[in-house]
């Protein structure tokens, strides 16, 4: 079946199965060798391409999970496309070339594009910004360097995307433009998997071989794709990426966006979605010990009916969630509040690593005493869950060292985690207890943050 | 004090992210100033101007073909009717496979051949390293020759179809049934027996006095043990090659490390002359070891000639986990005894390794002990116990990365108990001639390195007491370690010099640049050989059809380039003192009393005598002038001098109280390794050793599952590797003083940053939380 979109400018009409990924079809069908494969499952960033669609924003994104009917009617940018068509170096390849920040040489076309498109939207954040591509030889700081000195100067015109002037035409593939087309197609294919940024779903084709029969993809499913902020709530549509999420939490919960930051790379958070992230109930997802602490709610839908319950609630049991054939998740809402959240992610490695533990504390202080108390955990059992004794032993006692160290024994009644290749049971149970230390040490004032580490 | 370059800011900088930035930007700065432009040459006419080249950052002559993403690597030639080759890996770690139902993957959509050992070609078994002086491969291990499994991931078949996906959904459909035999998976069990081993032609023991009775008797003494685990090179590029049979030549696009001795291998293997392998390797996607023979190579080949078909490999990230080796997980005990004063009266260094039957590779973790202090009586022994398992190989600084750090981390014990500075215990048991060998140092000035990176990083001496403290939730400590790793020059090195009419030079080897800047490095060498400006140097590299038997390992190629270059530059003089007109001056001159500079052929005695090149190379019959040389003797390091690069690493390391979470914002690392001949370059050697150490210390291990060998981590999602934020801000120096008896003055960058970091932050944590980290990588709640 047709997709059709640019490719470094030019309209290119593609004969492409459902899951046939952009990388391979780059380097086997289309002869673009440029753009790499180091894992293949979005660990490394050597397959990064520039994505761009109508908002104009530049998209750093994993060409080895990204399916080429997403692309529909968007533009895609490789390293080839980065320098001009008489090879003329981009900024940020001038720059990495008198800076060193290629050595072998074979990151370097994912460092290149990551970085074009940053440049591209002004970005100066290197490190965030580069911090989803992997590099074994220069550590680092050349590529940095080359960052920062590319940063000043201009974006060249051939970066320029011409969608004004580029009509897709239909696909064939599954792709509802609405909500309510979504629903009506799931619910006469309850089977079928719905994409949504395919981070997760990639790696079922890429690393499982799994044959995905029926899909449908949600990337034009614009009004899934919409935040919006009433006097109540924050609903965020299902389709939002995280990226999105990330700046509209950026103000009001601070605290959540940087446990977005690292959720994932740029790359990452530029294609996975909240309602993914959400509904694949992985027990170490990072968005709902966050949302259930925020006191989320959760709206599902199935044809025309809809329902509506606490986050808590979905996660029914490792694997399972309350969610029947046909039934999707449209949005989430998050109650206004004034903010208190802290979320502390405890992974191996800093950056791009899956939590071994994730907690997060919504706890209302009034006249001294605990008013409110809204505490969740990912990593500490099968699914997200709500620590409801731990809860319970705050609530209505004064905010104190001594309540928060008789308060330590209730973890136990909530969790009995496991141990695994992250972590030990004793020590996810151990920092499970400190994080409730933590965010008690915080209210008073002492920083605790890895990143505001200082000499 | 010897004159050490600033090359990089200060420890006072703030090193958060942004200020790593600005403490960036003042290396290029001050590094590009402080380095010593042209300052080695002394014969005259002096090099300078557009002529002078080492020590200069010249960029990377490739760099804007890579950034443009037009390098191309292995698994980027095509031919037509090319098919695509998957692998079947076995499940069981030993045994013998009783069946194998292929049928429906050979009806599979696009597959042409499914090859097992039922139908494999005949084939040598491969020629491992040090097996003989060209074997290249990394393991014996026959490949697809009968039914015996040898370990958990030894291809069992290999589909070869029109498309990649098709490959990869036919191997799917292929049925393997084994009968298992018993295998030793199992370090402990494999433990119990394990043998005194060998290494590159010696056994793994020297034992001098009786290092027992003298810890014994010690009045002051540690005695510690250590764990390390199996570690993976995690290239970027996962192994991939491109063969092709035509016209008797077997070719082969490849991303060796050493496409000489990875041509002879595979051709023994295929009892074929080497003159028949064409095998290149012009980019290579990172080595650091592993880019040597494995199976995959002869798979693809073989399956290519069953089939008749231009074969692609490309390994999957798992793939490259289940069938190219790494480094071997090891056990270490490092005791030491000393007097009041610090000096060593007993070093211990032993331990267990793991090896396989069919390789001859014992990771080498005492070498660092042989060299770096003087002690009266030692004990140094490795043994081996032989495991069912994927072969180990050489990685990164094989034997220091992980024996540095166990002996390192020790000394930083012994200091405390004996209340003296870590620094002043090193310098206490600085040997006046090698330890070991008693032979003279080249060159060595580890005391330097030592006290300029103390002031560099403001290293405050201590006397016993831990100078660690608190800050909020974060335990702040302070560490230092030596860093080490030897000079080696392989034999095997050719270079060819064509001087053309222009004015210009082709300089050609069967080296290998995997990122290291090889081409850049011998463009300079070249230049300040042949007095040819560096941008009139061309470089070709990466195929066994140019001169040599290269291997970039062991940090030993742009040495033995160095040397080639010498002698071809030799043979050279010769024949250009024979086109020397009879009526210049210089003519009949030999060759010895001849040099070439500033594009010209010189009298050595009478250096206004001269000759311009290009007038010599017209005057040639064919319009151009080679020469071929090979490099000399290694005898410098083998017999004559004690040849060793020594370092000093210096972290600060905050451990978080709630978490156990380890953060390392600083390193200071100077090195000793001879001439740096390019500042940009060696930098970023430095750097990624250190980054490479980083992940080791803090992140890095495959796990195997015991039971059955396999190993459990074959991804980037499970097996981690630093990113950007866990880069510390790092300040790098190095002490630039030439080794004499080096070819280039320069003794190997690539390997020694990868030594030092892990004991330096191993004693940083001891000394922000009171804890030892004795196993790696260090976890999180090992400090809870």
């Amino acid at each position: 079946m047709t997709v059709r979109f640019l490719l470094n400018g030019e309209p290119e009409c593609v004969e492409a199965g459902a899951t046939e990924t952009l990388l391979e079809w780059l380097r086997e069908q289309r002869g673009l060798t440029g753009t790499k494969e180091g894992c293949n499952e979005g660990d490394c960033g050597a397959c990064s391409v520039i994505v761009t669609g109508a908002d104009g924003a530049a998209r750093a994104m994993n060409a080895c999970i990204l399916f080429l009917p997403q692309l529909q009617g968007l533009a895609v940018r490789t390293v080839e496309g980065v320098s001009g068509q008489d090879g003329a170096l981009h900024p940020v390849q001038e720059a990495m070339v008198a800076h060193h920040g290629s050595q072998c040489g074979f990151c370097t076309p994912g460092f290149v594009t990551t970085m074009a498109a940053a440049h591209k939207n002004g970005a100066k954040d290197h490190d965030d910004q580069l911090a989803g591509n992997l590099c074994r030889c220069t550590g680092y700081a050349p590529i940095i360097r080359a960052a920062d000195a590319a940063s000043a100067k201009p974006v060249p015109e051939w970066m320029a995307e011409p969608l004004d002037g580029f009509d897709p035409g239909e696909t064939m593939h599954v792709m509802p433009d609405s909500a309510d087309a979504l629903a009506e197609w799931y619910l006469a294919h309850p089977e079928a998997t719905l994409i949504g940024g395919a981070t997760d779903v990639g790696l079922w084709v890429t690393k499982q071989l799994r044959d995905l029969p029926e899909v449908a993809f949600l990337s034009r499913c614009t009004d899934l794709q919409q935040i919006d902020v009433t006097g109540d709530t924050l609903r965020i549509g299902a389709a939002c990426t995280i990226t999105q999420v990330l700046e509209a939490v950026r103000d009001v919960h601070p605290s959540f966006a940087e446990l977005l930051r690292r959720y994932g790379s740029v790359q990452v958070r530029n294609a996975a979605t909240i309602g993914g992230n959400i509904a694949n109930g992985s027990p170490i997802g990072d968005s709902p010990p966050a949302l259930i602490a925020l006191g989320a709610i959760l709206h599902l839908r199935k044809g025309e009916a809809r329902r509506d319950m606490p986050l808590e609630d979905f996660f029914i049991a490792y694997g399972k969630q309350d969610r029947g054939p046909g039934e999707f998740v449209e949005a989430v809402s998050i109650p206004r509040q004034k903010d208190r959240l802290k979320c502390y992610k405890l992974s191996k490695r800093h950056d791009q690593d899956i939590s071994a533990v994730c907690g997060c504390f919504n706890i209302a202080v009034a006249g001294g005493s605990v008013a409110k108390a809204r505490i969740a955990f990912g990593g500490m059992a099968g699914t997200p869950r709500r620590a409801l004794a731990v809860e319970a032993a705050l609530i209505g006692k004064a905010w104190t060292e001594d309540n928060i160290e008789a308060a330590l024994a209730a973890f136990d009644e909530d969790f009995q985690p496991l141990s695994d290749m992250r972590a030990s049971a004793d020590y996810r149970m151990k920092t499970a207890k400190n994080m409730l230390r933590r965010a008690y040490v915080e209210s008073l004032g002492v920083p605790s943050n890895v990143l505001e580490v200082r000499p | 004090m010897t004159n050490i370059k600033p090359n990089s800011s200060s420890h006072k900088s703030d090193p958060n992210r942004r200020q790593v930035l600005a403490g960036s930007a003042a290396v290029a700065a001050i590094g590009a100033f402080g380095l010593p432009v042209g300052a080695q040459t002394t014969a005259a006419p002096a090099a300078s101007g557009a002529f002078a080249s080492l020590g200069v950052p010249h960029v990377r002559r490739d760099g804007a073909e890579k950034a443009r993403g037009g390098a191309k690597f292995a698994a980027e030639y095509s031919y037509p009717g090319m098919v695509y080759g998957a692998l079947v890996y076995s499940t069981i770690a030993r045994g013998t496979i009783t069946s194998l139902e292929t049928a429906e993957a050979e009806a599979a959509p696009g597959v042409v051949l499914v090859m097992t050992h039922e139908n494999a070609p005949r084939l040598e078994r491969p020629e491992p390293f040090y097996s003989s002086p060209t074997g290249m491969a990394g393991s014996s291990t026959p490949v697809m020759q009968d039914a015996e499994v040898l370990w958990n991931g030894q291809p069992v078949a290999v589909v070869l179809a029109s498309t990649q996906e098709e490959a990869d959904h036919a191997a799917t459909l292929i049925n393997v049934a084994y009968e298992e035999a018993d295998a030793v998976t199992s370090f402990d069990v494999a433990a119990e027996s394990a043998q005194t081993s060998f290494y590159a032609g010696r056994d793994l023991l020297i034992e001098e006095g009786d290092a027992e009775a003298a810890l014994a008797d010690a009045e002051v003494s540690v005695d510690l043990s250590f764990n390390t685990p199996a570690h993976n090179h995690n290239q970027i590029e996962p192994h991939a090659v491109t063969v092709l049979w035509k016209d008797g030549i077997l070719r082969m696009h490849d991303c060796s490390q050493g496409v000489d001795l990875s041509a002879i291998t595979i051709a023994k293997v295929f009892g074929i002359s080497s003159a028949e392998v064409h095998l290149s390797a012009e980019y290579v996607g990172g080595g650091f070891g592993g880019k040597t023979v494995w199976q995959y190579h002869i798979l693809a080949a073989a399956a290519s000639q069953l089939a008749d078909r231009p074969v692609r490999m490309s390994l999957t990230r798992e793939g490259v986990f289940r069938i190219c080796g790494a480094r071997a997980p090891t056990r270490q005990r490092v005791a030491l005894g000393s007097d009041r004063k610090g000096r060593l009266t007993s070093l211990i260094h032993t331990g267990t390794t793991m090896k396989i039957e069919n390789n001859s590779m014992t990771e080498p973790f005492f070498e660092q002990s042989e060299h770096m202090y003087r002690a009266d009586n030692m004990h140094l022994e490795i043994r081996a116990g032989t495991m069912d398992m994927l072969a180990n190989t050489f990685m990164r600084a094989p034997g220091a990365a992980t024996g540095t750090f166990t002996l390192e981390v020790a000394l930083d014990e012994l200091a405390e108990r004996l209340a003296i500075d870590p620094i002043e215990l090193r310098v206490r048991n600085e040997p006046d001639v090698n330890p070991t060998t008693g032979r003279e140092h080249s060159q060595r000035a580890s005391v330097d390195a030592y006290r300029e990176g103390a002031r560099r990083f403001g290293w405050v001496p201590r006397s016993g007491q831990r100078q660690g403290y608190r800050e909020g939730e974060w335990q702040v400590g302070t560490g230092m370690a030596a860093a080490y790793y030897p000079y080696k020059r392989f034999p095997g090195g050719a270079a060819r010099i064509t001087l053309d009419r222009e004015g210009g030079a082709l300089i050609e080897t069967a080296a290998a640049d995997m990122g290291m800047g090889t081409t850049t490095a011998t463009a300079a060498v070249a230049s300040e050989r042949l007095g040819i400006p560096y941008d009139a140097i061309e470089v070709r590299h990466g195929d066994n059809t140019l001169p040599g038997a290269l291997i970039a390992a062991a940090s030993q190629q742009t040495a033995a380039i160095g040397a080639s270059l010498t002698a071809a530059h030799e043979v050279l003089l010769a024949e250009l003192a024979s086109l020397v007109p009879a009526t210049s001056p210089l003519h009949g001159l030999p060759a010895a009393e001849l040099g070439t500079a500033e594009g010209a052929l010189y009298s050595l005695a009478d250096p206004h005598q001269r000759i311009p090149l290009i007038d010599l190379v017209a005057w040639s019959e064919s319009g151009t002038v080679s020469a071929e040389g090979q490099g000399g003797p290694i005898s410098e390091w083998t017999q004559d001098w004690s040849m060793h690069s020594t370092g000093a690493v210096f972290t600060e390391v905050r451990v978080n109280s709630v978490t156990g979470e380890i953060r390392v914002p600083h390193i200071t690392a100077i090195y000793d390794c001879g001439k740096i001949l390019n500042s940009k370059l060696a930098e970023s050697q430095f750097r990624g050793g250190i980054i490479m150490a980083l992940g080791m210390t803090l992140m890095e291990g495959a796990s195997f599952d015991e039971r059955n060998g396999r190993v459990m981590n074959p991804s980037f999602g499970s097996y981690y590797m630093p990113t950007h934020l866990d880069v510390p801000h790092i300040d790098v120096g190095w002490t630039d003083i030439p080794d004499p008896q080096a070819p280039t003055g320069a003794r190997g960058i690539g390997e020694i940053g990868m030594s030092g970091p892990a004991a330096a932050i191993s004693n940083a944590i001891y000394d922000a939380t009171g804890k030892r980290a004795r196993d790696l990588p260090i976890r999180l709640d090992a400090l809870m």
